[in-house]
């Protein structure tokens, strides 16, 4: 039955029709068929879906990533990290990748960072000399950053399909973050060396020091929420909201650039963005229930282990996996349909479920980049103004880095799991 | 980083906004707008209460958490109201590369009619697990549950019609941003 269900949701997610629907409906159709259970199970199970303490954090997050998200900060930010880095060779690549990181430790989207900082960077590339196809590249790689290193969106909503501590997995995604950035760096550094790029700026440690005050206020966002989670002094609920809070008072009264008007955008906006990410995840509460119920998780977990047991080689296929499924599906749709499939196989093989969270959230961050369905990839076109299939080719190279990031991950697990540990245990 | 400063096609997703207001126009928003806006921001201060009462004076309330629970139920069903109106509910649109103008039409009136056939259905079971959970009280206020999934019920009302202006919008123009995406080829 449970390949009915699959193929059903499948079918109706291809022909178009919203992934939380093809969730929901084919759920009901599956219900329906069966007939062992009353038809309104289906919605009994999605509206409590959502009532989950946990899932608080998400509205707080995504306003807090907006407030920051607005012209007056990203340019701080966006300032420093000129000032900061700008002077290395190929300085605005490094610029991008800095700037992103700190951005990261505020915003918990990738899509945030590569339409409200990501503007900033290219235009500013474009305008020292360097070819649109490097500045898009490596702004749509950096932005990737964001849901790795906290707060996180994809974590969140990992953790309550996991049922694993979002504590713990905010502190995980922290050193691969800083990895990612690290070989992103790396990677700039070479273009720098092949193509030879000039220095942007020169070193002022003046110049360092006023734009670090000038953007003191904003780059305490993510001292405060990292600090405060990672150390478990704060849950992520009450971090999103303090966040929220913080940015409010900024925007209105410090820097006084949030009008009634734009408040209430943000709001709307919020609102929004919520309701749809939270409307996919009632629906994947039904679909998982009946997904565990009909046992298919034991099925999958079965042919996977009778091809082999070698918990290298399944990691390695479950990792192909999950990059194809990236090319295809959206974040969040993949996350809560995938979790309860593929966590039981993954605690078989004795791969820790907080672990496992950073794995699949960095495959599904690859998949932002990688046609047909890249998020990253259209809001940087956009942003950019060239065509869908240049920005495609103008990422492609940056890759590299992501996926030496991901073989790290995945086959070096106390990197991973070191923070966590030393804060939670 | 909304769809309307950018220009361009529809993506059918999540907007991650910025707080610049330039493009603001307070009648753009429906009423099922408003009311998420104000369970929004009730949401907000519940939220905030919680995390003020357990840090400055070192007691939280206890019926914060619980309240802020239901209201993020309430916030998430009539917010994905609001998505509906705008036709911004995620979904999967590559496969219309492969189709041309007709055959793209045909299909996405047939999404536009499996998604009112589903919301409607579920709008009625809604209104009849609403109507169990008359008896089931909530834990921390002597109030019945049925107001949380009648609000779930309201929500899905509140998708079917949406979803049928938008239907008949489609149907009346010839297209839809799913047919759109063959003529626009963004994903080839």
């Amino acid at each position: 039955m449970s390949g009915f269900l699959i193929l059903v949701f499948v079918g109706l997610m291809v022909i178009g029709v919203p992934v939380a629907v093809a969730l929901g409906g084919a759920s009901l159709l599956l219900v329906m068929v069966e007939d062992a259970q009353p038809h309104l199970v289906v919605v009994h199970r999605m509206i409590s879906g959502v009532d989950s303490f946990p899932l608080l954090a998400i509205p707080f997050f995504i306003m807090a990533g907006s407030l920051m998200n607005s012209g007056g900060i990203t340019e701080r930010i966006y300032d420093f990290a000129l000032a900061l880095v700008g002077w290395l060779k190929g300085g605005l690549g490094h610029v991008n990748v800095v700037g992103s990181v700190i951005f990261a430790g505020m915003s918990g989207t990738a899509v945030a960072d590569a339409g409200g900082l990501g503007n900033i960077e290219i235009k500013a590339m474009r305008d020292h000399g360097y070819d649109v196809d490097f500045a898009v590249g490596i702004t749509g790689a950096s932005s990737t950053i964001g849901p790795i290193i906290p707060p996180s969106l994809p974590m969140v909503i990992y953790g309550v399909m996991a049922n694993a501590s979002i504590g713990q997995l905010f502190a995980a995604g922290l050193i691969p973050g800083l990895v990612m950035a690290a070989s992103m760096m790396a990677m700039v550094a070479w273009y720098a060396h092949v193509r030879g790029f000039h220095r942007d700026a020169t070193f002022a440690l003046d110049r360092l020091w006023y734009t670090f005050r000038r953007a003191f206020l904003p780059l305490m966002t993510p001292v405060l929420l990292i600090g405060g989670m990672t150390t478990g002094v704060f849950t992520p609920t009450e971090a999103a909201i303090a966040a929220t809070a913080y940015a409010l008072i900024l925007g209105m009264f410090v820097y006084r650039t949030l009008s009634w008007r734009g408040l209430i955008k943000v709001s709307m906006e919020t609102t929004e963005t919520t309701a749809i990410i939270l409307l996919i995840v009632a629906g994947a509460s039904i679909f998982g229930y009946l997904i565990t119920i009909t046992k298919v998780t034991d099925n999958v977990a079965e042919l996977v282990l009778s091809i082999t047991t070698q918990p290298w080689a399944i990691l390695l296929l479950v990792n192909v996996f999950l990059l194809i499924v990236g090319c295809f599906m959206e974040t969040i749709a993949a996350i809560t349909i995938l979790v309860p499939v593929l966590l039981p196989l993954m605690e078989r093989i004795g791969v820790d479920p907080v672990h496992f969270g950073v794995i699949m959230v960095l495959n599904l961050m690859i998949g932002l980049l990688t046609p047909p369905v890249g998020m990253v990839l259209y809001i940087l076109a956009r942003v950019a103004n060239i065509s869908f299939e240049r920005t495609t080719r103008a990422c492609a190279p940056f890759l590299i880095p992501l996926v030496v990031t991901l073989g790290l991950v995945t086959y070096w697990p106390e990197m991973v799991l070191w923070l966590p540990t030393m804060f939670y245990r | 980083m909304t769809g309307t400063n950018l220009g361009g096609p529809d993506l059918g997703q999540p907007i991650i906004g910025t707080a610049d207001d330039a493009d603001v126009r307070l009648s753009d928003y429906g009423p099922e707008d408003w009311v998420a806006f104000v369970l929004f921001w009730g949401l907000a201060i519940v939220v905030f209460l919680q995390f003020f009462t357990r840090y400055v004076l070192n007691d939280s309330l206890a019926w914060t958490e619980e309240i802020a629970r239901y209201l993020l139920v309430c916030v998430t069903f009539i917010g994905a109201g609001m998505a509906a109106r705008k036709n911004s509910h995620i979904h999967v649109e590559f496969f219309y590369v492969y189709l041309d103008r007709r055959q793209a039409f045909w299909l996405s009136t047939l999404v536009d009619a499996l998604r009112i056939l589903f919301y409607a259905y579920a709008t009625w079971l809604g209104w009849k697990v609403a109507n169990i959970m008359q008896f089931q009280r909530m834990v921390v206020i002597d109030w019945p549950m049925s107001i949380v999934f009648g609000v779930g019920c309201l929500g899905f009302a509140i998708l079917t019609l949406r979803s049928m202006q938008v239907a008949v919008r489609h149907w009346r123009d010839g297209e839809s941003a799913l047919t759109r995406v063959h003529a626009e080829g963004r994903h080839q």
